[in-house]
């Protein structure tokens, strides 16, 4: 890891008013909306109130978000052909896919960070504290595997719009992910194996432990067992990794 | 080539096969090269010759078909990562948003030389651009902040592709001169251009390539020689009578009329011009040296016109 090289692209992401503005502000805004469109906000969900549940909901769209723009932003990079100018340093691509991966948590812990003060101060409650600190923790370093997926969306479509598509359909997988209506049925069985499944369940793990908002009459959705949230997020994480290392190889060539 | 007999570059057999959605292109087509330590070379040749894709596989950042390459002995990602070859690259390779200090600092840090950042900005002439952002800068300042870059790894070998492409006739000296004063201390330099100029003024070696092959490689000056028709044009009166006694001079090779205006293409440029002015009473007379395309054509035609 080089600390200038990580500094001065810090620097550069945190330059950008626009960017910092959606990534940090527009997940703390919807949560003030959703948290407060619900007139059950303090009712007992696991071990916490629905409140909390909607800001893990919100925290993690916040952390996907932010490391999907950053390592977005990395692909337009390569398409300046900035990346056959790094391939003239020592600098191998794992190391820069590790250096973007460090950028995007600085930028996610940011967002992250945000949500859960926003939740503090308008009444999330969870007990014992300690589902506080582990819903922080998973939902700002686990968010790095969408860093990865950014870096493979965008490289996959090549163009400066990429990072707009790689958003865009980030939103699509918060739905499957079952972060902004609790799923049911069929279209819950889809989004289970959706990328963001097992990232969302994570986080929300320490709360409900695996269980599901129950979305009507009948019986609440089957939980979702702790091995098969870790799997879907390690066999996306691979996926997206896998993509990434391939698509810094392929940027070395002239466009 | 001087005597240390050190090779900095060595080509055998190098290929290049691009697959694009038309069929196999075939980029680079057996190309066999060596450059001595200290030698500076010029690679000439017009677009779509296989220069670029060349220096790309020199550099590691292309791998090729077949063939090998060996830089200093080694691959060219090995000498990359020891600093024994940097490049400036044709296009691209800047970001926009960040500045001319910022850049040169993180490819500084990346090679492990942050105490070499106002040696190579200075010797580059960016010295008092290091606050501007690189989208703020011309193509020539951006140019000479790649050039700042490529001199960061104080690198034996320095390879530039097409370095003047888009500049204007100043700036297009200022690196040249630029240039002269970092080949001082023997550093070995392998440039690409199309223009026959370059490499007469700053190679005492060039190698033509054309469509992925080497057409001729020798010194620059016997190269001129070899493609050295010049064309001299003049107003004759009484043209068409005059054409064969033109075509009996020693060194013309073509003499073509249109009504008063005769085109004489050969070595002997001084004798055709003495003869067209004090014999045969010609007048604006003209002489052109000979251009890339006047080479390529001579060449080829040598060979038989088989392309």
């Amino acid at each position: 890891m080089n600390w200038t090289f990580l500094r001065i692209d810090l620097v550069r992401n945190l330059r950008d008013v626009a960017n910092v503005a959606f990534v940090i502000g527009l997940p703390v805004v919807m949560y003030v909306i959703f948290g407060g469109a619900f007139g059950a906000g303090d009712d007992v969900v696991g071990r916490g109130n629905t409140r909390f549940s909607i800001m893990c909901a919100m925290a993690a769209y916040a952390g996907s978000v932010a490391t999907t723009a950053v390592a977005g932003t990395a692909a337009v990079e390569m398409l300046q052909g900035w990346g056959r100018q790094l391939a003239l340093t020592p600098l191998r691509p794992r190391g820069f896919v590790a250096t973007k991966v460090v950028v995007a948590l600085s930028v996610a812990l940011g967002g992250v960070g945000a949500v859960l003060v926003a939740g503090l101060v308008t009444g999330a409650k969870a007990d014992p504290p300690w589902v506080w600190w582990v819903t922080f923790a998973v939902a700002w370093l686990a968010s790095a595997v969408f860093a990865l997926y950014g870096l493979a969306i965008a490289q996959i479509f090549r163009s400066e719009s990429a990072v707009s598509i790689a958003s865009a359909s980030l939103v699509l997988l918060a739905f499957f992910g079952n972060l902004f209506v609790p799923l049911s049925g069929s279209v819950l069985e889809v989004g289970r194996w959706t990328p963001m499944y097992g990232y969302a369940g994570l986080v929300r793990y320490p709360l409900m432990q695996g269980e599901l908002v129950r979305t009507g009459p009948g019986a609440a959705p089957t939980p979702d067992p702790l091995w098969a949230l870790v799997l879907n997020f390690a066999a996306w994480a691979l996926v997206f990794a896998t993509i990434s290392v391939w698509a810094v190889r392929r940027g070395r060539r002239r466009q | 080539m001087n005597g240390s007999g050190e090779i900095a570059l060595r080509l055998r057999g190098l290929r290049k096969v691009y697959h694009a959605a038309e069929g196999p292109v075939v980029a680079v087509d057996g190309v066999d090269l060596e450059v001595a330590s200290g030698e500076i070379v010029a690679f000439l040749g017009p677009n779509g010759a296989g220069k670029t894709t060349t220096l790309d596989i020199c550099l590691g950042l292309v791998a090729p078909t077949g063939g090998s390459v060996e830089v200093f002995g080694g691959t060219p990602r090995d000498a990359v990562r020891a600093g024994q070859v940097s490049a400036v690259l044709q296009s691209g390779g800047l970001l926009r948003d960040l500045t001319v200090g910022e850049t040169v600092r993180v490819i500084a840090a990346l090679h492990g030389v942050p105490e070499r950042v106002g040696l190579a900005m200075e010797r580059a002439g960016v010295t008092e651009l290091a606050r501007r952002k690189v989208q703020a800068c011309s193509g020539g300042e951006q140019q000479r902040l790649r050039f700042a870059l490529a001199l960061l790894p104080d690198p034996p070998l320095l390879v530039l592709d097409e370095p003047t492409a888009g500049m204007d006739v100043g700036a297009r000296r200022a690196f040249w001169e630029a240039m002269h004063a970092e080949t001082r201390d023997g550093r070995t330099v392998v440039f690409a251009t199309h223009y026959l100029e370059e490499a007469q003024a700053f190679a005492p070696r060039t190698v033509l390539l054309d469509r992925g092959r080497i057409l001729a490689d020798g010194p620059t000056a016997q190269l001129r020689g070899l493609v050295g028709d010049r064309t001299v044009v003049a107003t004759l009166p009484d043209a068409g009578a005059r054409v064969a006694q033109l075509l009996a001079l020693p060194g013309v090779r073509d003499v073509l009329r249109e009504g008063e205006r005769v085109t004489v293409t050969g070595t002997a440029s001084d004798e055709v011009a003495r003869v067209l002015l004090t014999q045969l009473g010609g007048h604006d007379l003209e002489i052109a040296a000979p251009t890339l395309e006047s080479a390529f054509l001579a060449l080829t035609s040598e060979r038989g016109g088989a392309a």
